[in-house]
C-alpha cells in the first residue's frame, strides 16, 4: 500500500503535469554544447538533458528511451533527463529533429533499426553517420510463429510447404524486422512467401490468432504470453544462438533447421553528430555504468532481448555492417 | 460470476482505489476537454506518476483517464464546436447547433446519460462474454475490415447535408488527402515534397481542430453573430420528450459501438460516424439532423463510449490493444510486471475484476459529475464573444503544438482553419471530409491486404460470409432512404 504522503505528492504533481502537457512542455534544455567542454578535458552536461523518442508513447522505442534515461540518471548522480516523444513518419520526424541538434551534447535518442532502414527506404537527409553512436544495449530477434492448429512443426516444414504451395506471411511494415527476416529467408532458400502488409506487430498477432495469415515473425516479447497459453507455437528463432530464457530455450534456431538466417533489431543510444571527444566519452562512460546496473538487466529481461552491448566506435562498426545487410535484404 | 464480481468490488471499493479512480476520471475529463490533448497522450504522460502505486490502483486511475476523456471530449464539441477527441467530431454536427439554440445543457446531459448507459451496457457484456467475443472478433481479418470500411463510407450520405454531390466531393477530397505520406506496404513517400512532417500523413487531429474550431470562429466573425447565448436556466435542463427521443439512439449507439470496439484497430471514431449514419436513416426526425437533433448527440456519444469500453475486450483477453490508448495501457501492464494475454483472467482475477468493477464506479462518478455540471458548463456560452473567441483560438493553437511539440501542427491548424472558413462560406459539408480522412488509411490498408490475400482479386470479399453481411448493411445504409420512404408511404394509409 502506498503511503498518504506519496498520494498527496502524486496528486500535486498530477495537477502540475496536466497543465504542463496542456501548454506543450516543449524542450526544456538549457545547456548548449558549443561552449561547454571546450577545454577538451572533462565534460558534464549543464542543465537538463532531453531524450528524444522518435515514436509514440507506449511503444518499444519509448520503453527503451525511458529505461535508458532512468538508468543513466541513476548512474550519474545529478543528471536530469526529460523524455520527449516526437513521433511521425515511421520515426523520420524524430530523427530529423534530432539532426537539428548537431553539436549539442544535451540531447540523446534511443535508436533502433529505423535509423538504418529510413535512409534506405525513403528520402531522408540523415543516416547513421550523421549522429554519434554511443551504445548498443541488446538485440531483439524474432521467432517464427504459427497458430496452434497449424500443421507445421519446424521452419523446414514451412519452407517445404512454400516450395509446392502458398504460404501467407504477415509483415508489419515496409522496412520492419519481419519484412527483413522473410526477405532474407526467401533469398537463402529460393522460396517465395505471399507477404501481406500490416502496420504493427499487434495487428499481425491478431491476424495470426484469427488464422487470417499462416505465419508471422515476431519479437519474443510480443508472443511469449500467447506461447505460454498454447495459442501460438514457435517454430524457430532467427538468431545466431538459442535464447537462454527458460520459456524460450527449447526453440531451435533457424540455422539448426537448415535455414541460415539471423537478423536482429538493435536497441541502443545515439547522441547528435559533431560532438567533442570529451562529450562523446562522457556518454559512453555513463552508458557503461548503465549496462552494468540492475535496471539495464531488468529492461533486457522484461523485453526478452539478448544482451550484446557495444559502445562508441564498436557500435559504429556494427551499424555499418548491419546497414549493408539491410540494403541487401531489402534489395536496394 | 458472482464470486468474481464480489472479488472485484472488494478490490475496487478500498478508499485508496476509490480516490484514485476519482482522480483518474476527473483528470480524464479535463484532458478530454483540451483540444489536441487526447486520452492517449494523457495516459502516457501521467503513467510515470503511478509507478509508486499498487498495480491495480495505477491501472484503475489510468483507465479512468481513458474513459473520463470520452466524457470531456463532448463538452467543447457541443459548446464551441471544438472536438476534444477525434471520436467527438460527429457530436459537433448537432450538439453545436443545439447549443446555438440555447439547448447546450440538454445536449451535454444527454451525452452524459448516453455515455453512461453505453458504458454500463458494454461493461455487462464485457464481463459476461468477453472471451468468446474476443474469439469472434478475431474472425474479422483484412477482408472483413474492408467490408467495414465500405460500411463506414456508406454513411457519407448521412453527412452530406442538402447536397449529396457536395458531400461525395468532400469525402473524395478527404480520401485523396489521406494518401499523403509513407505507403504502408512499400515505404514509398507519396506527395510529401520530402517534408518529413508529412511522412505520417496529414495529421488528423490538427485538421479537425482547424476546420471546426478556427474555421467556426472566423465564420462567426464574418457573419457578425456576436450575441452571447442567453438561455434561461429552465431551458438548460433536459426535457422528458428529449429523453424519450434518445432512448432508441442510445440503445443502437451502444450496440454499434460495442461491436466495432471489439475489433482491434477499428476504434471509437468510426463507431461514432456509423452510429450517427444509422440514426439518420431510422429516425422519424430526419429533417432535424444537422440542425440540432438530440438523436445526433445521443447516438454518437453512446457509440464512442461503448467502443472505448469494448476496446478492453481484445486488450484484456488477447493482449492485443483495441486502440491507441489501450496500447499505452497495455504498456503500463508490462511496467507493473503483468502480462496481458490469454492467461490474465486466470492468473490475476483480483486485478482484472477489480479493474472492471472500477469502470462501473468510475462511470457513476462521471455521471454524477457531468449531469449537474451540464447546465453550468452551458453558462460558459454567456461569456461575450470578445473573450470567448480569443480563448478558443488560443486553446486551439496551443493544443495543436502540444500534440507533438512541433510548429508544423500549428501551421496545419492555421491552414485547415482557413479551409474550414471557406468551406462554411460556400456551404461545403466538413464531416464527409473528416470521414474520408479517418477512413482513408484504414480503407487503403484493408484494400492492399485483401488484394494480397486474394492474389490480386478483390472479389474474394464475396467468399467471406461476415464480409457479405456487412456489405449488405452498407447497401441498406446507403440506399436505405429511398427504401425506407417507399416502405413508409405504403404503411401510412393504413396507420
Amino acid at each position: 500500500m502506498t503511503s498518504t504522503r506519496t498520494s498527496i505528492l502524486a496528486a500535486t504533481s498530477l495537477v502540475g503535469l496536466i497543465s504542463l502537457t496542456a501548454c506543450g512542455s516543449g524542450s526544456a534544455s538549457v545547456g548548449s554544447g558549443s561552449d561547454s567542454g571546450s577545454g577538451g578535458g572533462s565534460f558534464e552536461p549543464k542543465g537538463n538533458v532531453t531524450m528524444v523518442v522518435p515514436f509514440g508513447a507506449g511503444g518499444g522505442s519509448d520503453a527503451s528511451g525511458r529505461a535508458i534515461a532512468a538508468g543513466l540518471e541513476k548512474a550519474q548522480p545529478g543528471l536530469k533527463i526529460n523524455t520527449e516523444n516526437r513521433e511521425g513518419g515511421s520515426g523520420a520526424v524524430g530523427y530529423s529533429y534530432f539532426m537539428s541538434k548537431q553539436g549539442n551534447p544535451n540531447f540523446l535518442l534511443p535508436a533502433e533499426t529505423a535509423l538504418l532502414a529510413l535512409p534506405i527506404s525513403t528520402n531522408v537527409k540523415f543516416d547513421y553517420t550523421t549522429f554519434t553512436p554511443i551504445m548498443k544495449v541488446g538485440d531483439d530477434y524474432t521467432l517464427a510463429v504459427v497458430e496452434a492448429s497449424s500443421p507445421w512443426k519446424t521452419c523446414t516444414d514451412v519452407i517445404n510447404a512454400a516450395k509446392t504451395g502458398k504460404v501467407v506471411a504477415a509483415v508489419s511494415g515496409a522496412t520492419s524486422l519481419d519484412k527483413v527476416v522473410f526477405s532474407l529467408t526467401e533469398q537463402a532458400t529460393g522460396v517465395k512467401f505471399d507477404q501481406v502488409p500490416f502496420e504493427s506487430g499487434d495487428e499481425v498477432l491478431a491476424a495470426l490468432l484469427g488464422k487470417q495469415i499462416q505465419i508471422a515473425s515476431l519479437n519474443p516479447g510480443e508472443v511469449v504470453e500467447q506461447l505460454k497459453a498454447g495459442k501460438l507455437r514457435a517454430l524457430c528463432s532467427f538468431s545466431d544462438e538459442r535464447y537462454e530464457y527458460p520459456e524460450l530455450k527449447d526453440i531451435p534456431t533457424a540455422k539448426e533447421q537448415g535455414v541460415d538466417v539471423s537478423y536482429a533489431q538493435f536497441r541502443g543510444l545515439i547522441a547528435p553528430g559533431k560532438l567533442k571527444d570529451a562529450e562523446k566519452q562522457y556518454w559512453i562512460d555513463a552508458s557503461k555504468k548503465f549496462v552494468e546496473s540492475d535496471d539495464a538487466k531488468k529492461y533486457i529481461a522484461d523485453n526478452y532481448l539478448q544482451p550484446n552491448a557495444l559502445f562508441g566506435d564498436d557500435f559504429t562498426a556494427y551499424l555499418k555492417s548491419n546497414s549493408e545487410d539491410l540494403k541487401k535484404a531489402l534489395g536496394k | 460470476m458472482i464470486d468474481n464480481l464480489l472479488l472485484g468490488f472488494s478490490t475496487a471499493l478500498t478508499p485508496e482505489n476509490l480516490l484514485w479512480c476519482f482522480v483518474g476520471v476527473l483528470a480524464g475529463t479535463i484532458i478530454g476537454l483540451l483540444p489536441g490533448l487526447g486520452s492517449t497522450t494523457g495516459v502516457a504522460v501521467l503513467l510515470p506518476l503511478t509507478l509508486a502505486f499498487e498495480p491495480v490502483t495505477a491501472l484503475i486511475m489510468l483507465a479512468g483517464i481513458y474513459y473520463g476523456a470520452q466524457y470531456g471530449g463532448t463538452i467543447t464539441s457541443v459548446l464551441i464546436s471544438t472536438p476534444g477527441e477525434a471520436s467527438s467530431v460527429v457530436t459537433t454536427l448537432d450538439g453545436y447547433q443545439m447549443a446555438r439554440k440555447g439547448r447546450a445543457g440538454a445536449a451535454l446531459a444527454i451525452a452524459a446519460i448516453g455515455s453512461f448507459v453505453a458504458a454500463i451496457f458494454s461493461l455487462i457484456v464485457l464481463m459476461a462474454i468477453a472471451p468468446p467475443f474476443a474469439q469472434f472478433a478475431l474472425k474479422f481479418g483484412p477482408i472483413e475490415n474492408l467490408a467495414i470500411m465500405i460500411l463506414g463510407l456508406a454513411t457519407i450520405v448521412s453527412f452530406s447535408g442538402d447536397s449529396k454531390l457536395r458531400g461525395f466531393a468532400m469525402a473524395v477530397l478527404g480520401l485523396l488527402l489521406a494518401t499523403v505520406g509513407l505507403d504502408a506496404a512499400t515505404g514509398t513517400a507519396r506527395f510529401t515534397g520530402d517534408n518529413v512532417n508529412l511522412f505520417s500523413g496529414i495529421p488528423f487531429v490538427e485538421v479537425m481542430i482547424g476546420l471546426f474550431a478556427v474555421g467556426e470562429v472566423m465564420y462567426q466573425l464574418r457573419i457578425g453573430a456576436a450575441e452571447p447565448i442567453r438561455a434561461r436556466f429552465r431551458d438548460l435542463v433536459i426535457t422528458k420528450s428529449e429523453l424519450r427521443r434518445s432512448v432508441g439512439p442510445i440503445g443502437r449507439g451502444s450496440v454499434i459501438g460495442f461491436l466495432l470496439g471489439c475489433l482491434p484497430g477499428a476504434g471509437s471514431t468510426l463507431a461514432s460516424f456509423i452510429a450517427y449514419g444509422v440514426e439518420k436513416r431510422v429516425s422519424p426526425h430526419k429533417d432535424e439532423f444537422g440542425k440540432g437533433a438530440i438523436e445526433g448527440v445521443a447516438a454518437p456519444e453512446s457509440a464512442n463510449n461503448a467502443a472505448a469500453n469494448a476496446n478492453f475486450v481484445p486488450t484484456l483477453t488477447l493482449g492485443i490493444p483495441g486502440g491507441g490508448t489501450t496500447a499505452v495501457l497495455l504498456g503500463a501492464f508490462t511496467i507493473y510486471g503483468l502480462q496481458p494475454g490469454p492467461l490474465l483472467f486466470e492468473s490475476q482475477p483480483d486485478l482484472v475484476w477489480g479493474l472492471l468493477v472500477s469502470f462501473f464506479i468510475g462511470n457513476v462518478m462521471l455521471l454524477v459529475l457531468n449531469l449537474p455540471l451540464a447546465p453550468l458548463f452551458a453558462q460558459m456560452l454567456r461569456i461575450p464573444y470578445v473573450y470567448l473567441y480569443p480563448l478558443i483560438l488560443f486553446t486551439s493553437f496551443v493544443g495543436a503544438y502540444s500534440i507533438d511539440n512541433n510548429m508544423f501542427s500549428v501551421w496545419v491548424v492555421f491552414f485547415s482553419g482557413v479551409a474550414g472558413y471557406l468551406m462554411k462560406l460556400y456551404g461545403l459539408p466538413m464531416a464527409p471530409l473528416v470521414l474520408g480522412l479517418v477512413i482513408g488509411p484504414l480503407f487503403e490498408k484493408a484494400l492492399t491486404q485483401t488484394s494480397a490475400l486474394g492474389d490480386g482479386n478483390l472479389l474474394v470479399i464475396f467468399t467471406r460470409p461476415i464480409a457479405v453481411v456487412v456489405l449488405a448493411l452498407a447497401v441498406l445504409l446507403a440506399a436505405g432512404p429511398s427504401l425506407a420512404s417507399r416502405l413508409r408511404r405504403r404503411r401510412l394509409p393504413t396507420a
